[in-house]
Protein backbone atom coordinates (compact mmCIF):
# COMPACT_ATOMS: atom_id res chain seq x y z
CA UNK A 1 0.00 0.00 0.00
CA UNK A 2 2.67 2.29 0.43
CA UNK A 3 5.01 1.35 -2.13
CA UNK A 4 2.20 1.82 -4.83
CA UNK A 5 1.69 5.40 -4.83
CA UNK A 6 5.79 5.71 -4.93
CA UNK A 7 6.20 3.56 -8.09
CA UNK A 8 3.69 5.64 -9.91
CA UNK A 9 4.81 8.96 -9.39
CA UNK A 10 7.26 9.42 -12.08
CA UNK A 11 3.83 8.66 -14.28
CA UNK A 12 2.30 11.07 -12.11
CA UNK A 13 4.46 14.28 -12.69
CA UNK A 14 4.69 13.20 -16.39
CA UNK A 15 0.81 13.52 -16.63
CA UNK A 16 0.74 16.75 -14.62
CA UNK A 17 2.98 18.26 -16.08
CA UNK A 18 1.98 17.20 -19.86
CA UNK A 19 -0.92 20.53 -19.92
CA UNK A 20 2.04 23.04 -19.64
CA UNK A 21 4.15 21.10 -22.56
CA UNK A 22 1.09 20.93 -24.81
CA UNK A 23 0.66 24.52 -24.10
CA UNK A 24 4.42 25.60 -24.80
CA UNK A 25 4.33 23.44 -28.03
CA UNK A 26 1.12 25.09 -29.52
CA UNK A 27 1.79 28.28 -28.85
CA UNK A 28 5.26 28.41 -28.47
CA UNK A 29 7.43 25.99 -30.05
CA UNK A 30 5.82 25.11 -33.09
CA UNK A 31 4.99 28.79 -33.80
CA UNK A 32 9.16 29.37 -33.18
CA UNK A 33 9.86 26.77 -36.15
CA UNK A 34 6.69 28.05 -38.19
CA UNK A 35 8.92 31.27 -38.04
CA UNK A 36 12.30 29.47 -39.37
CA UNK A 37 10.71 27.79 -42.03
CA UNK A 38 8.54 31.15 -43.25
CA UNK A 39 11.79 33.05 -42.91
CA UNK A 40 13.67 31.29 -45.54
CA UNK A 41 10.10 31.22 -48.36
CA UNK A 42 9.64 34.01 -50.36
CA UNK A 43 6.00 34.73 -48.99
CA UNK A 44 4.41 37.69 -50.45
CA UNK A 45 0.75 37.81 -49.36
CA UNK A 46 0.72 34.49 -48.33
CA UNK A 47 1.77 31.87 -45.74
CA UNK A 48 1.70 28.75 -47.66
CA UNK A 49 5.05 28.11 -47.81
CA UNK A 50 4.55 24.88 -49.94
CA UNK A 51 3.81 26.55 -52.77
CA UNK A 52 5.93 29.47 -52.01
CA UNK A 53 9.43 29.56 -53.67
CA UNK A 54 12.16 28.83 -51.50
CA UNK A 55 15.14 31.69 -51.37
CA UNK A 56 17.06 30.05 -48.38
CA UNK A 57 18.73 33.00 -46.30
CA UNK A 58 17.77 35.85 -48.86
CA UNK A 59 15.61 37.48 -46.22
CA UNK A 60 18.29 37.86 -43.78
CA UNK A 61 20.48 39.00 -46.52
CA UNK A 62 17.74 41.62 -47.09
CA UNK A 63 16.77 42.69 -44.13
CA UNK A 64 20.98 43.26 -42.98
CA UNK A 65 21.43 44.97 -46.13
CA UNK A 66 18.47 47.42 -45.52
CA UNK A 67 19.52 50.78 -43.86
CA UNK A 68 15.78 50.79 -42.37
CA UNK A 69 16.77 47.35 -40.18
CA UNK A 70 20.45 49.28 -38.95
CA UNK A 71 18.10 52.15 -37.89
CA UNK A 72 15.47 50.12 -36.32
CA UNK A 73 18.24 48.27 -34.39
CA UNK A 74 19.79 51.28 -33.22
CA UNK A 75 16.51 52.73 -31.93
CA UNK A 76 15.89 49.23 -30.18
CA UNK A 77 19.14 49.45 -28.57
CA UNK A 78 19.04 53.39 -27.70
CA UNK A 79 14.99 52.60 -26.21
CA UNK A 80 16.50 49.30 -24.27
CA UNK A 81 19.45 51.05 -22.59
CA UNK A 82 18.31 54.76 -22.36
CA UNK A 83 14.76 53.13 -20.64
CA UNK A 84 15.97 50.55 -18.20
CA UNK A 85 18.71 52.86 -17.03
CA UNK A 86 16.02 55.66 -16.26
CA UNK A 87 13.26 52.99 -14.75
CA UNK A 88 15.86 51.32 -12.35
CA UNK A 89 16.89 54.80 -11.06
CA UNK A 90 13.80 56.16 -10.41
CA UNK A 91 12.38 52.57 -9.26
CA UNK A 92 15.33 52.29 -7.03
CA UNK A 93 14.31 55.77 -5.59
CA UNK A 94 10.84 55.62 -5.38
CA UNK A 95 11.48 51.78 -3.57
CA UNK A 96 13.72 53.47 -1.22
CA UNK A 97 11.42 56.62 -0.44
CA UNK A 98 9.09 53.23 0.93
CA UNK A 99 11.24 52.64 3.40
CA UNK A 100 12.17 56.14 4.33
CA UNK A 101 9.25 57.50 4.60
CA UNK A 102 6.79 57.30 8.39
CA UNK A 103 5.37 53.82 8.75
CA UNK A 104 2.38 55.48 8.28
CA UNK A 105 2.42 56.95 5.08
CA UNK A 106 3.63 53.70 3.70
CA UNK A 107 1.10 51.92 2.32
CA UNK A 108 -0.56 54.87 0.67
CA UNK A 109 2.87 55.43 -0.98
CA UNK A 110 3.44 51.58 -2.16
CA UNK A 111 -0.28 51.91 -3.49
CA UNK A 112 0.25 55.36 -5.66
CA UNK A 113 3.80 53.73 -6.88
CA UNK A 114 1.76 50.79 -8.46
CA UNK A 115 -1.13 52.30 -9.91
CA UNK A 116 0.83 53.05 -13.25
CA UNK A 117 1.86 49.41 -13.16
CA UNK A 118 -1.92 48.27 -13.71
CA UNK A 119 -2.45 50.22 -16.74
CA UNK A 120 -1.96 48.46 -19.64
CA UNK A 121 0.76 49.40 -21.84
CA UNK A 122 -1.43 50.51 -25.43
CA UNK A 123 -3.53 52.45 -23.05
CA UNK A 124 -0.99 54.26 -21.72
CA UNK A 125 0.15 54.83 -25.55
CA UNK A 126 -3.20 56.49 -26.12
CA UNK A 127 -3.08 59.01 -22.76
CA UNK A 128 0.03 60.07 -23.14
CA UNK A 129 -0.52 61.02 -26.97
CA UNK A 130 -3.14 63.24 -25.39
CA UNK A 131 -0.66 64.21 -22.89
CA UNK A 132 2.00 64.98 -25.55
CA UNK A 133 -0.54 67.28 -27.82
CA UNK A 134 1.66 69.97 -28.86
CA UNK A 135 -1.43 72.90 -28.42
CA UNK A 136 -3.09 71.77 -25.08
CA UNK A 137 -1.29 68.43 -23.75
CA UNK A 138 -0.38 68.97 -20.37
CA UNK A 139 3.50 68.11 -20.52
CA UNK A 140 3.76 71.18 -23.31
CA UNK A 141 1.70 73.58 -21.50
CA UNK A 142 3.52 72.86 -18.24
CA UNK A 143 6.92 73.22 -20.00
CA UNK A 144 5.42 76.99 -21.67
CA UNK A 145 3.97 77.85 -17.78
CA UNK A 146 7.33 77.41 -16.23
CA UNK A 147 9.02 79.66 -18.90
CA UNK A 148 11.45 76.53 -19.96
CA UNK A 149 10.30 76.50 -23.70
CA UNK A 150 8.59 79.66 -25.41
CA UNK A 151 6.76 77.80 -27.48
CA UNK A 152 5.27 74.23 -26.34
CA UNK A 153 7.37 71.52 -28.26
CA UNK A 154 6.20 68.94 -31.36
CA UNK A 155 6.95 66.12 -28.88
CA UNK A 156 5.58 63.41 -31.68
CA UNK A 157 6.42 65.00 -34.77
CA UNK A 158 10.20 66.22 -34.24
CA UNK A 159 12.28 63.31 -34.86
CA UNK A 160 14.70 64.04 -32.23
CA UNK A 161 11.62 64.78 -29.88
CA UNK A 162 9.69 61.72 -30.91
CA UNK A 163 12.33 59.15 -29.27
CA UNK A 164 12.76 61.08 -26.46
CA UNK A 165 9.00 61.32 -26.00
CA UNK A 166 8.53 57.45 -26.08
CA UNK A 167 11.19 56.34 -23.75
CA UNK A 168 9.91 58.47 -21.03
CA UNK A 169 6.21 57.20 -21.39
CA UNK A 170 7.55 54.23 -21.39
CA UNK A 171 9.65 54.81 -18.56
CA UNK A 172 6.63 55.78 -16.63
CA UNK A 173 4.95 52.77 -16.45
CA UNK A 174 7.93 50.38 -15.93
CA UNK A 175 9.54 52.60 -12.99
CA UNK A 176 6.66 51.02 -11.75
CA UNK A 177 7.20 47.43 -12.03
CA UNK A 178 10.95 47.80 -11.10
CA UNK A 179 10.24 49.58 -7.76
CA UNK A 180 8.30 46.82 -6.86
CA UNK A 181 11.03 44.90 -7.69
CA UNK A 182 13.22 46.84 -6.03
CA UNK A 183 11.51 46.62 -2.79
CA UNK A 184 11.47 42.98 -2.28
CA UNK A 185 15.12 43.18 -2.47
CA UNK A 186 15.42 46.03 -0.20
CA UNK A 187 12.50 44.03 2.37
CA UNK A 188 15.45 41.80 3.08
CA UNK A 189 18.43 44.10 3.84
CA UNK A 190 18.30 43.93 7.57
CA UNK A 191 17.77 47.07 9.71
CA UNK A 192 20.75 46.50 12.01
CA UNK A 193 22.96 46.46 9.38
CA UNK A 194 22.21 49.92 7.81
CA UNK A 195 22.00 51.20 11.76
CA UNK A 196 25.31 50.25 12.94
CA UNK A 197 26.63 52.07 10.06
CA UNK A 198 24.70 54.97 11.04
CA UNK A 199 26.50 54.69 14.66
CA UNK A 200 29.77 54.57 13.08
CA UNK A 201 29.30 57.52 11.58
CA UNK A 202 28.52 56.61 7.95
CA UNK A 203 27.20 59.31 5.77
CA UNK A 204 23.92 58.11 3.82
CA UNK A 205 25.35 57.37 0.24
CA UNK A 206 28.26 55.53 1.91
CA UNK A 207 26.04 53.18 3.50
CA UNK A 208 23.90 52.98 0.44
CA UNK A 209 26.99 52.30 -1.96
CA UNK A 210 28.43 49.81 0.61
CA UNK A 211 25.71 48.04 1.89
CA UNK A 212 22.43 48.59 0.66
CA UNK A 213 23.80 47.74 -2.81
CA UNK A 214 26.05 44.61 -2.26
CA UNK A 215 23.06 43.15 -0.20
CA UNK A 216 20.24 44.17 -3.17
CA UNK A 217 23.06 43.06 -5.93
CA UNK A 218 20.76 39.78 -6.57
CA UNK A 219 17.32 41.47 -6.42
CA UNK A 220 19.11 44.37 -9.02
CA UNK A 221 20.72 42.05 -11.31
CA UNK A 222 17.57 40.09 -11.54
CA UNK A 223 15.23 43.09 -12.14
CA UNK A 224 17.74 44.54 -15.01
CA UNK A 225 17.53 41.44 -17.20
CA UNK A 226 13.70 41.01 -16.79
CA UNK A 227 13.58 44.62 -17.79
CA UNK A 228 15.86 44.71 -20.71
CA UNK A 229 13.87 41.86 -22.26
CA UNK A 230 11.00 43.59 -21.49
CA UNK A 231 12.70 46.82 -23.44
CA UNK A 232 14.05 44.81 -26.40
CA UNK A 233 10.86 43.55 -27.18
CA UNK A 234 8.79 46.68 -26.55
CA UNK A 235 5.65 46.61 -29.26
CA UNK A 236 2.70 48.10 -27.68
CA UNK A 237 4.17 51.70 -26.58
CA UNK A 238 5.48 52.39 -30.10
CA UNK A 239 2.92 51.13 -31.84
CA UNK A 240 0.40 53.02 -30.15
CA UNK A 241 2.16 56.32 -29.22
CA UNK A 242 4.08 57.17 -32.50
CA UNK A 243 3.39 54.03 -34.62
CA UNK A 244 7.04 54.10 -35.65
CA UNK A 245 6.80 57.55 -36.73
CA UNK A 246 7.86 60.21 -37.95
CA UNK A 247 8.70 58.92 -40.93
CA UNK A 248 10.52 55.79 -39.26
CA UNK A 249 12.17 57.13 -36.88
CA UNK A 250 10.76 55.18 -33.68
CA UNK A 251 11.22 52.26 -35.60
CA UNK A 252 11.74 49.12 -32.93
CA UNK A 253 12.99 45.44 -34.60
CA UNK A 254 9.58 44.57 -33.12
CA UNK A 255 7.34 47.22 -34.47
CA UNK A 256 8.59 46.34 -38.19
CA UNK A 257 8.37 43.09 -38.49
CA UNK A 258 4.41 43.39 -37.53
CA UNK A 259 4.74 45.75 -40.23
CA UNK A 260 5.76 43.81 -42.49
CA UNK A 261 3.50 40.84 -41.21
CA UNK A 262 0.17 42.89 -41.45
CA UNK A 263 1.02 45.72 -43.20
CA UNK A 264 3.38 44.69 -46.17
CA UNK A 265 1.92 40.98 -45.46
CA UNK A 266 5.70 39.80 -46.41
CA UNK A 267 5.62 37.05 -44.09
CA UNK A 268 9.20 36.12 -44.97
CA UNK A 269 10.61 39.32 -44.05
CA UNK A 270 8.44 40.26 -41.23
CA UNK A 271 9.89 36.63 -39.98
CA UNK A 272 13.49 37.24 -40.12
CA UNK A 273 13.49 40.54 -38.48
CA UNK A 274 11.27 38.47 -35.95
CA UNK A 275 14.38 35.65 -35.03
CA UNK A 276 16.58 38.80 -35.58
CA UNK A 277 15.16 40.03 -32.54
CA UNK A 278 14.63 36.80 -30.72
CA UNK A 279 18.59 36.24 -31.14
CA UNK A 280 19.50 39.41 -29.83
CA UNK A 281 16.94 38.63 -26.90
CA UNK A 282 18.34 35.42 -26.11
CA UNK A 283 22.25 36.51 -26.38
CA UNK A 284 21.38 38.97 -23.46
CA UNK A 285 19.73 36.90 -21.46
CA UNK A 286 22.35 34.21 -21.77
CA UNK A 287 24.95 36.87 -20.92
CA UNK A 288 23.08 38.21 -18.09
CA UNK A 289 22.49 34.70 -16.62
CA UNK A 290 25.83 33.40 -16.48
CA UNK A 291 26.99 37.22 -14.90
CA UNK A 292 23.87 36.43 -12.32
CA UNK A 293 25.00 33.03 -11.71
CA UNK A 294 27.47 33.58 -8.85
CA UNK A 295 25.28 35.81 -6.63
CA UNK A 296 22.73 33.38 -6.71
CA UNK A 297 25.01 30.85 -5.31
CA UNK A 298 25.58 32.72 -2.66
CA UNK A 299 22.26 33.13 -2.04
CA UNK A 300 21.44 30.12 -1.08
CA UNK B 1 11.88 68.69 22.90
CA UNK B 2 14.42 67.79 20.80
CA UNK B 3 12.55 64.52 19.71
CA UNK B 4 9.22 66.24 18.86
CA UNK B 5 11.50 68.42 16.29
CA UNK B 6 12.64 65.16 15.00
CA UNK B 7 9.38 63.43 14.93
CA UNK B 8 8.26 66.43 13.01
CA UNK B 9 10.79 66.63 10.57
CA UNK B 10 10.14 63.17 9.62
CA UNK B 11 6.59 64.04 8.84
CA UNK B 12 7.65 66.81 6.88
CA UNK B 13 10.18 65.21 4.45
CA UNK B 14 7.97 62.10 4.54
CA UNK B 15 5.26 64.15 3.13
CA UNK B 16 7.30 65.74 0.66
CA UNK B 17 8.50 62.71 -0.57
CA UNK B 18 4.77 61.22 -0.80
CA UNK B 19 3.87 64.05 -3.17
CA UNK B 20 6.88 64.26 -5.85
CA UNK B 21 6.10 60.66 -5.93
CA UNK B 22 2.62 61.11 -6.80
CA UNK B 23 3.14 63.89 -9.22
CA UNK B 24 5.47 61.44 -11.02
CA UNK B 25 2.68 58.50 -10.96
CA UNK B 26 -0.34 60.17 -10.77
CA UNK B 27 -0.36 63.63 -12.64
CA UNK B 28 -1.04 61.97 -16.42
CA UNK B 29 -3.81 60.32 -14.51
CA UNK B 30 -5.15 63.24 -13.22
CA UNK B 31 -5.26 64.96 -16.70
CA UNK B 32 -6.80 62.16 -18.68
CA UNK B 33 -9.75 62.22 -15.60
CA UNK B 34 -9.93 65.92 -15.59
CA UNK B 35 -10.30 65.92 -19.82
CA UNK B 36 -12.91 63.12 -19.66
CA UNK B 37 -15.24 65.47 -17.25
CA UNK B 38 -14.91 68.85 -19.92
CA UNK B 39 -17.72 69.67 -22.30
CA UNK B 40 -16.49 67.69 -25.83
CA UNK B 41 -14.79 70.01 -27.44
CA UNK B 42 -13.70 72.75 -24.73
CA UNK B 43 -10.48 70.38 -24.25
CA UNK B 44 -8.73 71.93 -27.15
CA UNK B 45 -9.36 75.65 -25.36
CA UNK B 46 -6.85 78.06 -24.41
CA UNK B 47 -5.51 78.86 -21.10
CA UNK B 48 -5.49 75.40 -20.77
CA UNK B 49 -7.60 74.54 -17.92
CA UNK B 50 -6.47 72.52 -14.76
CA UNK B 51 -9.55 72.10 -13.36
CA UNK B 52 -12.63 72.45 -15.90
CA UNK B 53 -15.23 75.49 -15.66
CA UNK B 54 -18.24 72.92 -16.24
CA UNK B 55 -17.74 69.53 -15.23
CA UNK B 56 -19.67 67.53 -17.93
CA UNK B 57 -20.60 63.99 -18.36
CA UNK B 58 -21.57 64.18 -21.67
CA UNK B 59 -18.35 62.05 -22.77
CA UNK B 60 -19.26 59.57 -20.24
CA UNK B 61 -23.44 58.98 -22.32
CA UNK B 62 -20.97 59.30 -25.66
CA UNK B 63 -19.05 56.13 -24.55
CA UNK B 64 -21.64 53.89 -23.42
CA UNK B 65 -23.86 54.72 -25.72
CA UNK B 66 -24.35 52.75 -29.34
CA UNK B 67 -21.61 54.62 -30.79
CA UNK B 68 -19.12 53.04 -29.29
CA UNK B 69 -20.35 50.86 -26.26
CA UNK B 70 -16.86 50.47 -24.12
CA UNK B 71 -18.96 48.06 -21.84
CA UNK B 72 -19.05 45.50 -25.09
CA UNK B 73 -14.47 45.67 -24.27
CA UNK B 74 -14.78 45.60 -20.71
CA UNK B 75 -16.97 42.84 -20.70
CA UNK B 76 -14.84 41.15 -23.61
CA UNK B 77 -12.00 41.65 -21.49
CA UNK B 78 -13.49 40.23 -18.22
CA UNK B 79 -14.67 37.13 -19.42
CA UNK B 80 -11.22 36.91 -21.23
CA UNK B 81 -8.83 36.97 -18.09
CA UNK B 82 -11.05 35.28 -15.52
CA UNK B 83 -10.99 32.07 -17.87
CA UNK B 84 -7.21 32.78 -18.46
CA UNK B 85 -7.08 32.80 -14.56
CA UNK B 86 -8.73 29.84 -13.99
CA UNK B 87 -6.62 27.74 -17.29
CA UNK B 88 -3.54 29.24 -16.29
CA UNK B 89 -3.40 28.67 -12.04
CA UNK B 90 -4.85 25.21 -13.06
CA UNK B 91 -1.76 24.14 -16.00
CA UNK B 92 0.60 26.01 -13.65
CA UNK B 93 0.17 24.69 -10.86
CA UNK B 94 -0.18 20.86 -11.87
CA UNK B 95 2.72 21.47 -13.53
CA UNK B 96 4.83 23.19 -10.75
CA UNK B 97 3.88 20.45 -8.36
CA UNK B 98 6.19 18.56 -10.44
CA UNK B 99 8.64 20.26 -10.37
CA UNK B 100 8.88 21.35 -6.83
CA UNK B 101 7.22 17.75 -5.18
CA UNK B 102 7.31 15.37 -7.92
CA UNK B 103 10.18 12.67 -8.49
CA UNK B 104 11.22 13.16 -12.26
CA UNK B 105 13.75 12.41 -14.07
CA UNK B 106 13.60 15.37 -16.65
CA UNK B 107 13.11 18.43 -14.18
CA UNK B 108 15.53 20.53 -15.14
CA UNK B 109 15.20 19.49 -18.88
CA UNK B 110 11.24 20.57 -18.35
CA UNK B 111 12.35 23.57 -16.36
CA UNK B 112 14.70 24.92 -18.96
CA UNK B 113 12.37 24.71 -21.44
CA UNK B 114 9.46 26.48 -19.33
CA UNK B 115 12.00 29.06 -19.19
CA UNK B 116 13.37 29.64 -22.36
CA UNK B 117 9.50 29.97 -23.56
CA UNK B 118 9.42 33.05 -21.68
CA UNK B 119 12.08 34.56 -23.23
CA UNK B 120 10.45 34.21 -26.20
CA UNK B 121 9.29 37.38 -27.85
CA UNK B 122 5.26 37.69 -29.01
CA UNK B 123 6.51 39.16 -32.50
CA UNK B 124 8.29 35.83 -33.01
CA UNK B 125 5.11 33.59 -32.33
CA UNK B 126 2.73 35.91 -33.73
CA UNK B 127 1.99 35.09 -37.39
CA UNK B 128 2.05 31.51 -36.98
CA UNK B 129 0.17 31.65 -34.00
CA UNK B 130 -2.66 33.57 -36.63
CA UNK B 131 -2.73 31.41 -38.98
CA UNK B 132 -3.59 29.12 -36.95
CA UNK B 133 -5.85 30.47 -35.04
CA UNK B 134 -7.09 31.15 -38.52
CA UNK B 135 -7.05 27.61 -39.48
CA UNK B 136 -9.22 26.26 -35.94
CA UNK B 137 -11.70 28.83 -37.13
CA UNK B 138 -11.28 30.88 -33.97
CA UNK B 139 -10.92 34.14 -35.46
CA UNK B 140 -12.49 37.25 -33.73
CA UNK B 141 -13.53 34.79 -30.80
CA UNK B 142 -13.14 34.98 -27.51
CA UNK B 143 -11.32 31.27 -27.26
CA UNK B 144 -8.81 32.43 -29.85
CA UNK B 145 -7.66 35.09 -27.26
CA UNK B 146 -8.53 32.27 -24.02
CA UNK B 147 -5.99 29.85 -25.38
CA UNK B 148 -2.87 31.26 -26.28
CA UNK B 149 -2.73 33.34 -23.09
CA UNK B 150 -3.17 30.67 -20.71
CA UNK B 151 0.22 29.40 -22.70
CA UNK B 152 1.43 32.73 -22.52
CA UNK B 153 1.46 32.48 -19.06
CA UNK B 154 3.17 29.53 -18.38
CA UNK B 155 6.40 30.14 -18.05
CA UNK B 156 6.31 33.26 -15.08
CA UNK B 157 3.37 31.27 -13.17
CA UNK B 158 5.04 27.99 -13.22
CA UNK B 159 7.68 29.92 -11.87
CA UNK B 160 5.87 31.57 -8.72
CA UNK B 161 4.00 27.85 -8.02
CA UNK B 162 7.13 26.11 -7.93
CA UNK B 163 8.73 28.77 -6.10
CA UNK B 164 5.83 28.67 -3.23
CA UNK B 165 5.01 25.11 -3.31
CA UNK B 166 9.06 24.56 -2.90
CA UNK B 167 8.45 26.63 0.81
CA UNK B 168 5.79 24.59 2.19
CA UNK B 169 5.96 21.89 4.79
CA UNK B 170 5.93 18.33 3.10
CA UNK B 171 4.83 16.83 6.49
CA UNK B 172 0.87 16.57 5.53
CA UNK B 173 1.51 15.32 2.31
CA UNK B 174 3.61 12.47 3.53
CA UNK B 175 0.95 11.37 5.69
CA UNK B 176 -1.51 11.64 2.65
CA UNK B 177 0.85 9.71 0.75
CA UNK B 178 1.34 6.58 3.72
CA UNK B 179 -2.44 6.70 3.97
CA UNK B 180 -2.52 5.86 0.17
CA UNK B 181 -4.42 8.90 -1.18
CA UNK B 182 -4.35 8.79 -4.80
CA UNK B 183 -1.50 11.85 -6.47
CA UNK B 184 -4.42 13.88 -7.66
CA UNK B 185 -6.43 13.97 -4.40
CA UNK B 186 -3.16 14.59 -2.33
CA UNK B 187 -2.38 17.37 -5.22
CA UNK B 188 -6.06 18.82 -5.17
CA UNK B 189 -7.34 18.24 -1.20
CA UNK B 190 -3.44 18.87 0.47
CA UNK B 191 -1.55 20.64 -1.28
CA UNK B 192 -4.12 23.47 -3.11
CA UNK B 193 -5.29 24.92 -0.31
CA UNK B 194 -1.89 25.19 1.66
CA UNK B 195 -0.79 27.20 -1.62
CA UNK B 196 -4.50 29.31 -1.94
CA UNK B 197 -1.98 32.75 -1.06
CA UNK B 198 0.55 32.08 -3.68
CA UNK B 199 -2.35 30.84 -5.91
CA UNK B 200 -4.01 34.21 -5.35
CA UNK B 201 -1.04 36.26 -6.37
CA UNK B 202 -0.31 34.35 -9.26
CA UNK B 203 -3.97 34.52 -10.05
CA UNK B 204 -3.97 38.17 -9.92
CA UNK B 205 -0.57 38.53 -11.89
CA UNK B 206 -2.64 36.17 -14.50
CA UNK B 207 -5.58 38.15 -14.97
CA UNK B 208 -3.46 41.53 -15.30
CA UNK B 209 -1.34 40.08 -18.04
CA UNK B 210 -3.57 38.76 -20.18
CA UNK B 211 -5.88 42.12 -19.27
CA UNK B 212 -2.71 44.27 -20.73
CA UNK B 213 -2.34 41.41 -23.63
CA UNK B 214 -2.33 43.83 -27.15
CA UNK B 215 -0.53 41.88 -30.25
CA UNK B 216 -2.78 39.29 -29.99
CA UNK B 217 -5.45 40.96 -29.29
CA UNK B 218 -5.09 43.48 -32.11
CA UNK B 219 -4.14 40.49 -34.32
CA UNK B 220 -7.18 37.92 -33.34
CA UNK B 221 -10.01 40.78 -33.38
CA UNK B 222 -9.24 41.84 -37.60
CA UNK B 223 -10.86 46.12 -36.18
CA UNK B 224 -14.23 44.52 -35.96
CA UNK B 225 -15.94 45.09 -31.92
CA UNK B 226 -17.14 41.63 -31.75
CA UNK B 227 -13.89 40.30 -30.37
CA UNK B 228 -12.12 43.35 -28.73
CA UNK B 229 -10.97 43.73 -25.50
CA UNK B 230 -10.23 46.49 -23.92
CA UNK B 231 -6.52 47.69 -25.06
CA UNK B 232 -7.76 47.25 -28.82
CA UNK B 233 -11.04 49.49 -27.82
CA UNK B 234 -9.28 52.10 -26.45
CA UNK B 235 -6.85 52.14 -29.55
CA UNK B 236 -9.20 52.18 -32.01
CA UNK B 237 -11.37 54.45 -30.60
CA UNK B 238 -8.56 57.20 -30.24
CA UNK B 239 -7.18 56.25 -33.47
CA UNK B 240 -10.63 57.25 -35.39
CA UNK B 241 -11.45 59.66 -33.30
CA UNK B 242 -8.25 61.53 -32.64
CA UNK B 243 -9.65 64.92 -32.08
CA UNK B 244 -12.36 63.66 -29.88
CA UNK B 245 -10.29 63.75 -26.39
CA UNK B 246 -13.07 64.19 -23.85
CA UNK B 247 -14.43 61.25 -25.09
CA UNK B 248 -11.51 58.96 -25.55
CA UNK B 249 -10.42 60.04 -22.21
CA UNK B 250 -13.58 59.22 -20.38
CA UNK B 251 -13.19 55.59 -21.87
CA UNK B 252 -10.07 55.49 -20.56
CA UNK B 253 -10.93 56.24 -17.08
CA UNK B 254 -13.93 53.58 -17.76
CA UNK B 255 -11.64 50.95 -18.78
CA UNK B 256 -9.26 51.66 -16.00
CA UNK B 257 -11.56 51.61 -13.40
CA UNK B 258 -12.04 48.07 -12.44
CA UNK B 259 -8.34 47.51 -12.97
CA UNK B 260 -7.09 49.48 -10.54
CA UNK B 261 -9.48 49.16 -7.82
CA UNK B 262 -8.81 45.12 -7.92
CA UNK B 263 -5.19 46.42 -7.92
CA UNK B 264 -5.30 48.34 -4.91
CA UNK B 265 -7.72 45.81 -3.12
CA UNK B 266 -5.25 43.32 -4.09
CA UNK B 267 -2.40 45.54 -3.61
CA UNK B 268 -0.32 42.91 -0.95
CA UNK B 269 -0.97 39.77 -3.54
CA UNK B 270 0.52 41.92 -6.20
CA UNK B 271 3.50 43.12 -4.72
CA UNK B 272 3.95 39.54 -3.27
CA UNK B 273 3.63 37.79 -6.51
CA UNK B 274 5.91 40.16 -8.59
CA UNK B 275 8.59 40.62 -6.02
CA UNK B 276 8.55 36.91 -5.37
CA UNK B 277 9.64 36.46 -9.06
CA UNK B 278 12.39 38.63 -8.93
CA UNK B 279 13.57 37.37 -5.61
CA UNK B 280 13.13 34.09 -5.86
CA UNK B 281 14.91 33.83 -9.23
Amino acid sequence: MRLRPNLREPAVALLFIIPAFIGLAVFFYYPIGQTVIFSLFDLDHTTDWMNAPFVGLNNYADVIRSRQFWLSLRFTLIFSIVSVFLQFWIGLAMAMATFAVVPRLRGVLRAIIIIPWAIPQIIQAAMWKWLYNTDVGLIGDVLVRTGLVDSPPLFLADPRLAMGAVIFAYVWKTASVTSIFLMGGLAMVPDHLTDAAKVDGARAWMRFWRITVPLIMPTILVTLLFRTRDALRAFDIIYGLTGGGPGTQTEVLSSFAYKFYFTFVEYGLGSAYALITFVLVMALSLLYLKRIQPHLRFRS
Amino acid sequence: MRLLGKKRLQWVYSIGLVLVISLFCLAPLYWIVITSFKTPGTEFRKPVEYWPSDLSLESYGVILGPQFRIQNAIKNSFIVSSAVTLGALLVNSLSAYTIARLRFKYKIESLILIQLAGMVPPIVTIAPTFVLIRSMGLLQTLWGLILPNIAYNIPIGTWLMAAYFAGLPTDLEDAAKVDGYPPFSTFWRVIMPLAAPGLFSAGVLAFMGSWGEFMLALTISLGLPDAQTVPVAILTFSQRHELQWAWVSAGIVLSLLPVIVMVLIFQKWVIKGLTAGAVKY
